[in-house]
């Protein structure tokens, strides 16, 4: 058994976990996040995508014994209080169908748009790449992530 | 359809496209999917068959029992010795299979123990320790196979491979045929795929020991039916079963198969004394979660030099894999809307339905449709081409005309509404069909291969369940029909308990749209549970989220009970105001006097008299503001071969695509897609769009890229999403949308089918187009997917794909 | 999907790394960004009883220049990531050949974790990365119990999932030349962007303002149980000019010598023409001159 302590949404956790635990595994069950999702067994839906040290990646595809001393963000800790850019243009723009892609989306993007502030429509496409969507056809989800991106260059006074 | 006058009090919100009310929860992290629910439980997985083909000689769980952490096993010999045999909905012949295998495996990925642990992790690593001795058996896999007179039957006591086999014939088909100039023929052969939801099939049951009951919460997608199949398989009795289903990831028909685990499961819960869970991975869901069958269609047409169809002829036979249960049934849907937008007077459908050795089958988003309107599609083009018609002009000489609806097909279904005509020319004009056609001959002088494609496809829905009254006498189910609960609470606000349930479809905010309007109250201040409770919800063998039913019957439910609520509300209002109730009216959440409105009674303190002063209310009112419905939809015929309607509205839409055919390499890249949908009375735009576009894009990818191949062994070779591959956000069109309007005089709210109808066109469309595309290198379309490789080999050598 | 049991190390040193390994030989693997291993592991097509991870040793990430002018290289530690080699402004200045290859890797999440060196040890016969490094004519640094020696990226790639590496070996660093006035390229062909490729060719070419074929290197995935140097061909090319009979000639040996896999997504004979397809035009595209 091995000692893990990570920070996630801010918060300190720390278990004894088995090596082979999968890092969702430890996300969903140990620290009782569950809108970190599994979609798929090989690390292709991205739907337990979470933000590792700031940056996308899959959840399923990391060990919770790597994530020791890591810093994690997961779907519920994007926003503070109220709601992220990125979720208030999901809700908007009719983003979500079955909800359960959506928190890797939101995470996706999210990190997108803070590397790039006005990303055109294939720069979300290939950002999205490593996340499936079976419902709604990508389509309102990149109408989003741009909405998104307008409304957060609107708020912070940027323009292109 | 009803006045809406009668309906509505207002016209805020219906016809809005009204924010989802329930995706906050989804964009939060807060949705309770079944994997999500805090519960203390034993965690299960599922050994499953290696061979395609085998009998079980021995079983020895011995091993994985002592291992520590185990909690208990179930294998498939027991399991069958403790229930009845799946029950079979279409075929005719004898078929005996259980929920389990039992004394051998049918299939690669059929379940053969059950294993209930601490944790998944243990629960894995026992079915390393379990002994299974095979004995192989010779294996079919394709429909050729499966026919061959010395092929290995797959159920012995069937006598044959063929478990369904009829022939239906309505019209004068060897009239058309005698009246032909020609007889336009072709042999296709249709891949197996699926939606293959995000959330996979995922179930917690728990058993009561005290009653000798059980608790189950599902990804269920048709609890009515999935309730009566447990009960009935398990040999328990109804009040000892109650299906939750909370939230749920995405559907598509996908999560309708999902009874026969569930079954497994209650008979695990009964040997642990906490609740049993079991969330399918994605390589069992590949396996074994369900396909739409592989199918292999003769199709012919005889027809008029003019272009004119006299009649349609196909012979389809489909490869339904070994699932007992709903084999048979994609023929016999597919069949009902066989004529697809066309005034085809004769039609005759000879149905074959297959045991294989690949996985099971199950009703896939549009059940069918999606490969008839590909057949169809693809030989309005081939006939065009033959007669030296424009593929438009083929499609405008045989278009059911507007002045025809409600038009009867030859078999009974009756198209209410539509313009097919109209539809087909904006979205040509949308689409700058023409430019794209100036464009291609251009773009052909530099090497560059362009195509442009079209479909006009029918989108059914609501299906008149007995239909497979066609093979097996008088059906279990008929017609169709969904029940909802109303009430007014304490606040005045509006509760909704729904029978049917929701996979994304956004029901919850449509339902709040149609109430707002109905009481003129904002939409926040109704909540609807779209969660079913087998013990509290109204449900009905039809409950459930399957052939676009929701906007014809389930809306008629809340209606119905909605309006029970309003009359008895004004009745309330009546006695307390001393007015008539015919000179009330509901206004701003208040019933109030027509003639003035200060005389007014909030809906507030009508629910304080329903509640609690309940000696105030009148005479022969009983207390409580919550009202029970249930609504089926009136046009559904009975049962007869003769004359019979599959379905109840019939959605209408046009694709028009442009790709660009790399010849050297295979690749297809879209140029333009185009979409004019006719869906009747739209409720939310917005979820109608995003309902349009996905499953458009499932379209795409049952054309392009997704197929569940086997090897000669039965061996699947696509049991992951890296091999199974899905449309990806990069690669595809930007879909381009729009909306005609025909609304359907039978659904209360002139609303017709919306979900499938994106996935039914989009596969003829594309295949249409890289048809045309390749139309220089004579490359006929016959098959699908349309991958690189296929592209390549056809251009230089087949001429075929 | 779930790993069976091992045991798991995290050392902090490269020294630490290696001793374990040297300790446990064919019992251990070493785990660098785990976007290939994790699935093995989960999928139980790999077990293990000890897995090493590397990604705490921070001396192995980092990209810089040694040296300068046309004799410089630059060396790349092993854990270097994806989006570290994609968004590295010196590589694309001096290599851009590295940049555009790990850009079509996998996808974003997976370019945040994959690791160069994880790429080339793990040896996937359709991974991009090995093409490009055998087109650079890369130089592969393995640290064993006997110390370091470099291999040469032509003897590194011995077979399906198999490289020069000995059990006990990490490889630590890799190496590659600045190679001013050289056309690079890497072209992918793949059912979807993100898919392993069905063939991937990765070109170094260095062309006379005449379109002559000065220098010529071909590194080629996704072909057969190894990715490769296509040697015919750059030898067709070489002092040649780039003209299409000839690069269509040299084409037409890119899969000489060489037993071409086969799977569902790609036959025999489809994946041997799209190979010729796409050197074909990676050549022509790289001989243009800018």
């Amino acid at each position: 058994m091995h000692r893990v302590q990570a920070r996630i949404n801010g918060k300190d956790y720390e278990h004894e976990v088995e090596a082979r635990l999968l890092l969702v595994h430890y996300i969903r069950e140990k620290a009782r996040l569950t809108g970190t999702h599994v979609g798929c067994d090989t690390g292709n839906c991205g739907a337990c995508t979470i933000l590792y040290n700031g940056k996308p990646v899959k959840s399923c595809m990391l060990l919770a014994v790597q994530a020791n001393r890591a810093e994690i963000t997961t779907v519920e800790g994007l926003a503070g209080n109220g709601l992220h850019p990125v979720q208030e243009a999901f809700l908007n723009r009719f983003a979500v169908q079955c909800g359960y892609c959506t928190p890797g989306m939101l995470l996706s993007a999210s990190s997108l748009l803070e590397s790039n502030a006005a990303p055109s429509e294939a720069e979300i496409r290939e950002a999205l790449e490593g996340n499936m969507c079976m419902c709604t056809g990508y389509q309102q989800i990149v109408d989003a992530i741009k909405y998104a991106a307008e409304t957060m260059r609107a708020s912070t006074g940027k323009s292109l | 359809m009803m006045n809406l006058d009668e309906i509505f009090v207002t016209r805020n919100w219906v016809g809005k496209s009204v924010r989802r009310d329930e995706d906050i929860r989804l964009i939060k992290g807060e949705a309770a999917y079944v994997d999500d629910l805090d519960m203390d439980c034993a965690h299960v997985a599922f050994l499953r068959s290696v061979y395609a083909h085998a009998r079980i000689t021995k079983i020895d769980t011995s091993k994985a029992e002592a291992l520590p952490g185990v909690i208990a096993v179930v294998t498939g010999p027991e399991v069958a010795k403790q229930t009845k045999p799946i029950v079979a909905r279409a075929i005719t012949q004898p078929a005996i299979q259980y929920v389990m295998a039992d004394k051998k495996v049918r299939y690669v990925g059929e379940p053969l123990v059950a294993v209930a642990a601490v944790d998944r992790y243990i629960a894995e690593d026992a079915l390393e320790l379990i002994d299974v001795e095979y004995e192989p058996l010779p294996v079919v896999v394709e429909i050729a196979d499966a026919l061959k007179k010395d092929s290995p039957l797959i159920f012995e006591e069937a006598g044959s491979n063929v478990l369904l086999h009829d022939t239906l014939e309505h019209g004068n088909m060897d009239a058309a045929y005698q009246e032909a100039d020609l007889v336009v023929k072709e042999h296709f052969r249709v891949h197996r795929y699926s939606s293959t939801p995000l959330e996979t099939w995922a179930m917690i049951a728990k058993h009561e020991k005290g009653n000798d009951s059980f608790v189950v919460w599902a990804n269920d997608q048709q609890p009515g039916r999935s309730t009566a199949n447990v009960c009935n398989t398990l040999g328990i009795p109804n009040n000892r079963f109650r299906l939750i289903v909370p939230d749920s990831g995405g559907g598509f028909g996908i999560k309708l198969a999902i009874w026969p685990h569930i079954v497994i499961l209650c008979l695990l819960a009964k040997k642990v004394d906490k609740p049993v869970k079991w969330v399918q991975t994605r390589r069992e869901h590949l396996l074994g979660g369900s396909h739409a069958p592989d199918c292999d269609v003769e199709i012919e047409l005889p027809m008029k030099k003019d272009g004119k169809i006299l009649g349609l002829f196909i012979k389809d036979i489909e490869n339904d894999g070994s699932f007992v249960h709903t084999a048979g049934i994609y023929g016999l849907i597919k069949f009902a809307t066989m004529v697809g937008c066309y005034d085809i007077r004769a039609t005759r459908a000879e149905l074959l339905s297959v045991v294989t050795q690949k996985g099971p089958t199950v009703q896939n988003r549009g059940v069918g449709k999606p490969t008839m309107i590909f057949v169809l599609e693809r030989m309005m083009d081939i006939a065009a081409k033959k007669l030296g018609l424009d593929p438009v002009e083929i499609r405008f000489r045989n278009f059911i005309q507007p002045k025809q609806m409600p038009y009867t097909t030859p078999s009974g279904e009756i198209y209410e509404s539509g313009n097919y005509p109209e539809c087909l020319q904006k979205a040509l004009s949308l689409s700058g069909y023409d430019e794209l056609k100036k464009r291609q001959i251009e773009m052909r002088k530099n090497g560059k291969y362009i195509g442009l494609g079209i479909s006009a496809g029918i989108e059914p829905g609501t299906s008149n369940l007995g239909y497979y009254y066609t093979s097996r006498g008088v059906p279990e189910y008929m017609g169709n029909a969904e029940g909802a609960i109303v009430s007014i609470d304490y606040d005045g606000n509006v509760n909704v308990v729904m029978g049917s349930v929701d996979q994304g479809q956004g029901h919850a905010t449509t339902i709040s749209q149609v109430i707002a309007d109905m009481l003129d109250i904002h939409p926040e201040r109704v909540s609807v549970d779209s969660h079913l409770d087998s013990l509290v919800s109204p449900f009905l063998g039809h409950s459930g989220a399957y052939s676009n039913k929701f906007n014809d019957v389930d809306l008629g439910a809340v209606i119905m009970a909605t309006k029970k609520v309003r009359d008895k509300m004004v009745r309330i209002a009546s006695h307390v105001l001393g007015v008539e109730t015919g000179g009330l009216q509901v206004k701003n959440g208040a019933v109030c006097s027509r003639k003035d409105e200060q005389k007014s009674v909030s809906f507030q303190e009508i629910a304080s008299l329903a509640y609690k002063k309940i000696l105030l209310l009148p005479e022969g009112v009983e207390p409580g503001l919550k009202e029970i419905a249930y609504y089926k939809n009136p046009m559904a015929k009975l049962p007869s071969r003769d004359d019979f309607n599959v379905q109840i509205t019939h959605s209408n839409s046009v694709h028009v695509v442009a790709v660009e055919v790399d010849v050297e390499t295979g690749e297809i890249t879209f140029l333009k897609y185009v979409i004019v949908h006719d869906c009747g009375k739209q409720l939310n735009p917005g979820i109608v769009e995003g309902m349009t576009i996905g499953s458009t894009v499932h379209g795409i990818g049952a054309a392009l890229l997704e197929e569940f191949v086997y090897d000669e062994n039965g061996q699947p070779l696509s049991a992951s999403f890296m091999d199974y591959m899905k449309p990806l956000a990069g690669g595809l069109p930007r879909i381009e949308l729009a909306h005609m309007e025909s609304p359907c005089p039978y659904t209360l709210l002139g609303t017709k089918a919306v979900g499938e109808g994106g996935a039914i066109g989009s596969v003829a469309a594309v295949a249409n187009a890289v048809e045309d595309a390749l139309s220089p290198f004579q490359v006929k379309v016959v098959s699908l997917p349309i991958t690189p490789q296929k592209v390549v080999k056809a251009v230089k050598e087949t001429k075929e794909i | 999907m779930i790993p069976s049991k091992f045991e798991y190390f995290a050392p902090a040193s490269l020294a630490e790394a290696v001793s374990l390994l040297s300790k446990y030989q064919e019992e251990a693997k070493p785990l660098a960004g785990g976007q290939s291993l994790i699935s093995l592991l989960k999928l139980r097509l790999a077990s293990l009883k000890y897995l090493v991870d590397l990604a705490g040793i921070a001396e192995l990430n980092y990209i810089r220049e040694e040296g300068a002018g046309p004799s410089g290289t630059i060396s790349i530690g092993a854990l270097t990531t994806y989006a570290q080699i994609k968004e590295s402004k010196l590589l694309q200045s001096k290599c851009p050949l590295l940049p555009q290859t790990a850009s079509v890797v996998g996808d974003v999440q997976v370019r945040n974790r994959g690791t160069l060196g994880g790429s080339l040890a793990h040896a996937d016969p359709a991974g991009d990365m090995p093409a490009a490094i055998l087109a650079l004519k890369a130089e592969l640094k393995a640290v064993g119990p006997q110390g370091e020696r470099w291999i040469q990226a032509d003897d590194f790639f011995l077979g399906m999932m198999e490289t020069a590496l000995s059990p006990d070996e990490i490889l630590s660093e890799i190496r590659v030349p600045v190679l001013p006035d050289h056309k690079m390229i890497y072209r992918k062909a793949a059912r979807r962007p993100s898919d392993f490729a069905m063939v991937g060719i990765a070109l170094c070419l260095k062309a006379r303002d005449d379109q002559t074929c000065e220098e010529i290197s071909i590194g080629v995935t996704g072909v057969t149980d190894k990715p490769y140097r296509a040697e015919e061909t750059e030898k067709r090319l070489r002092g040649k000019k780039l003209e299409p009979k000839i690069i269509e000639e040299a084409a037409s040996a890119i899969t000489e010598g060489v037993d071409v896999m086969e799977n569902m997504h790609a036959s025999q004979d489809f994946r041997s023409h799209l190979a010729r397809v796409y050197v074909s035009r990676a050549i022509a595209a790289a001989g243009i001159r800018s």
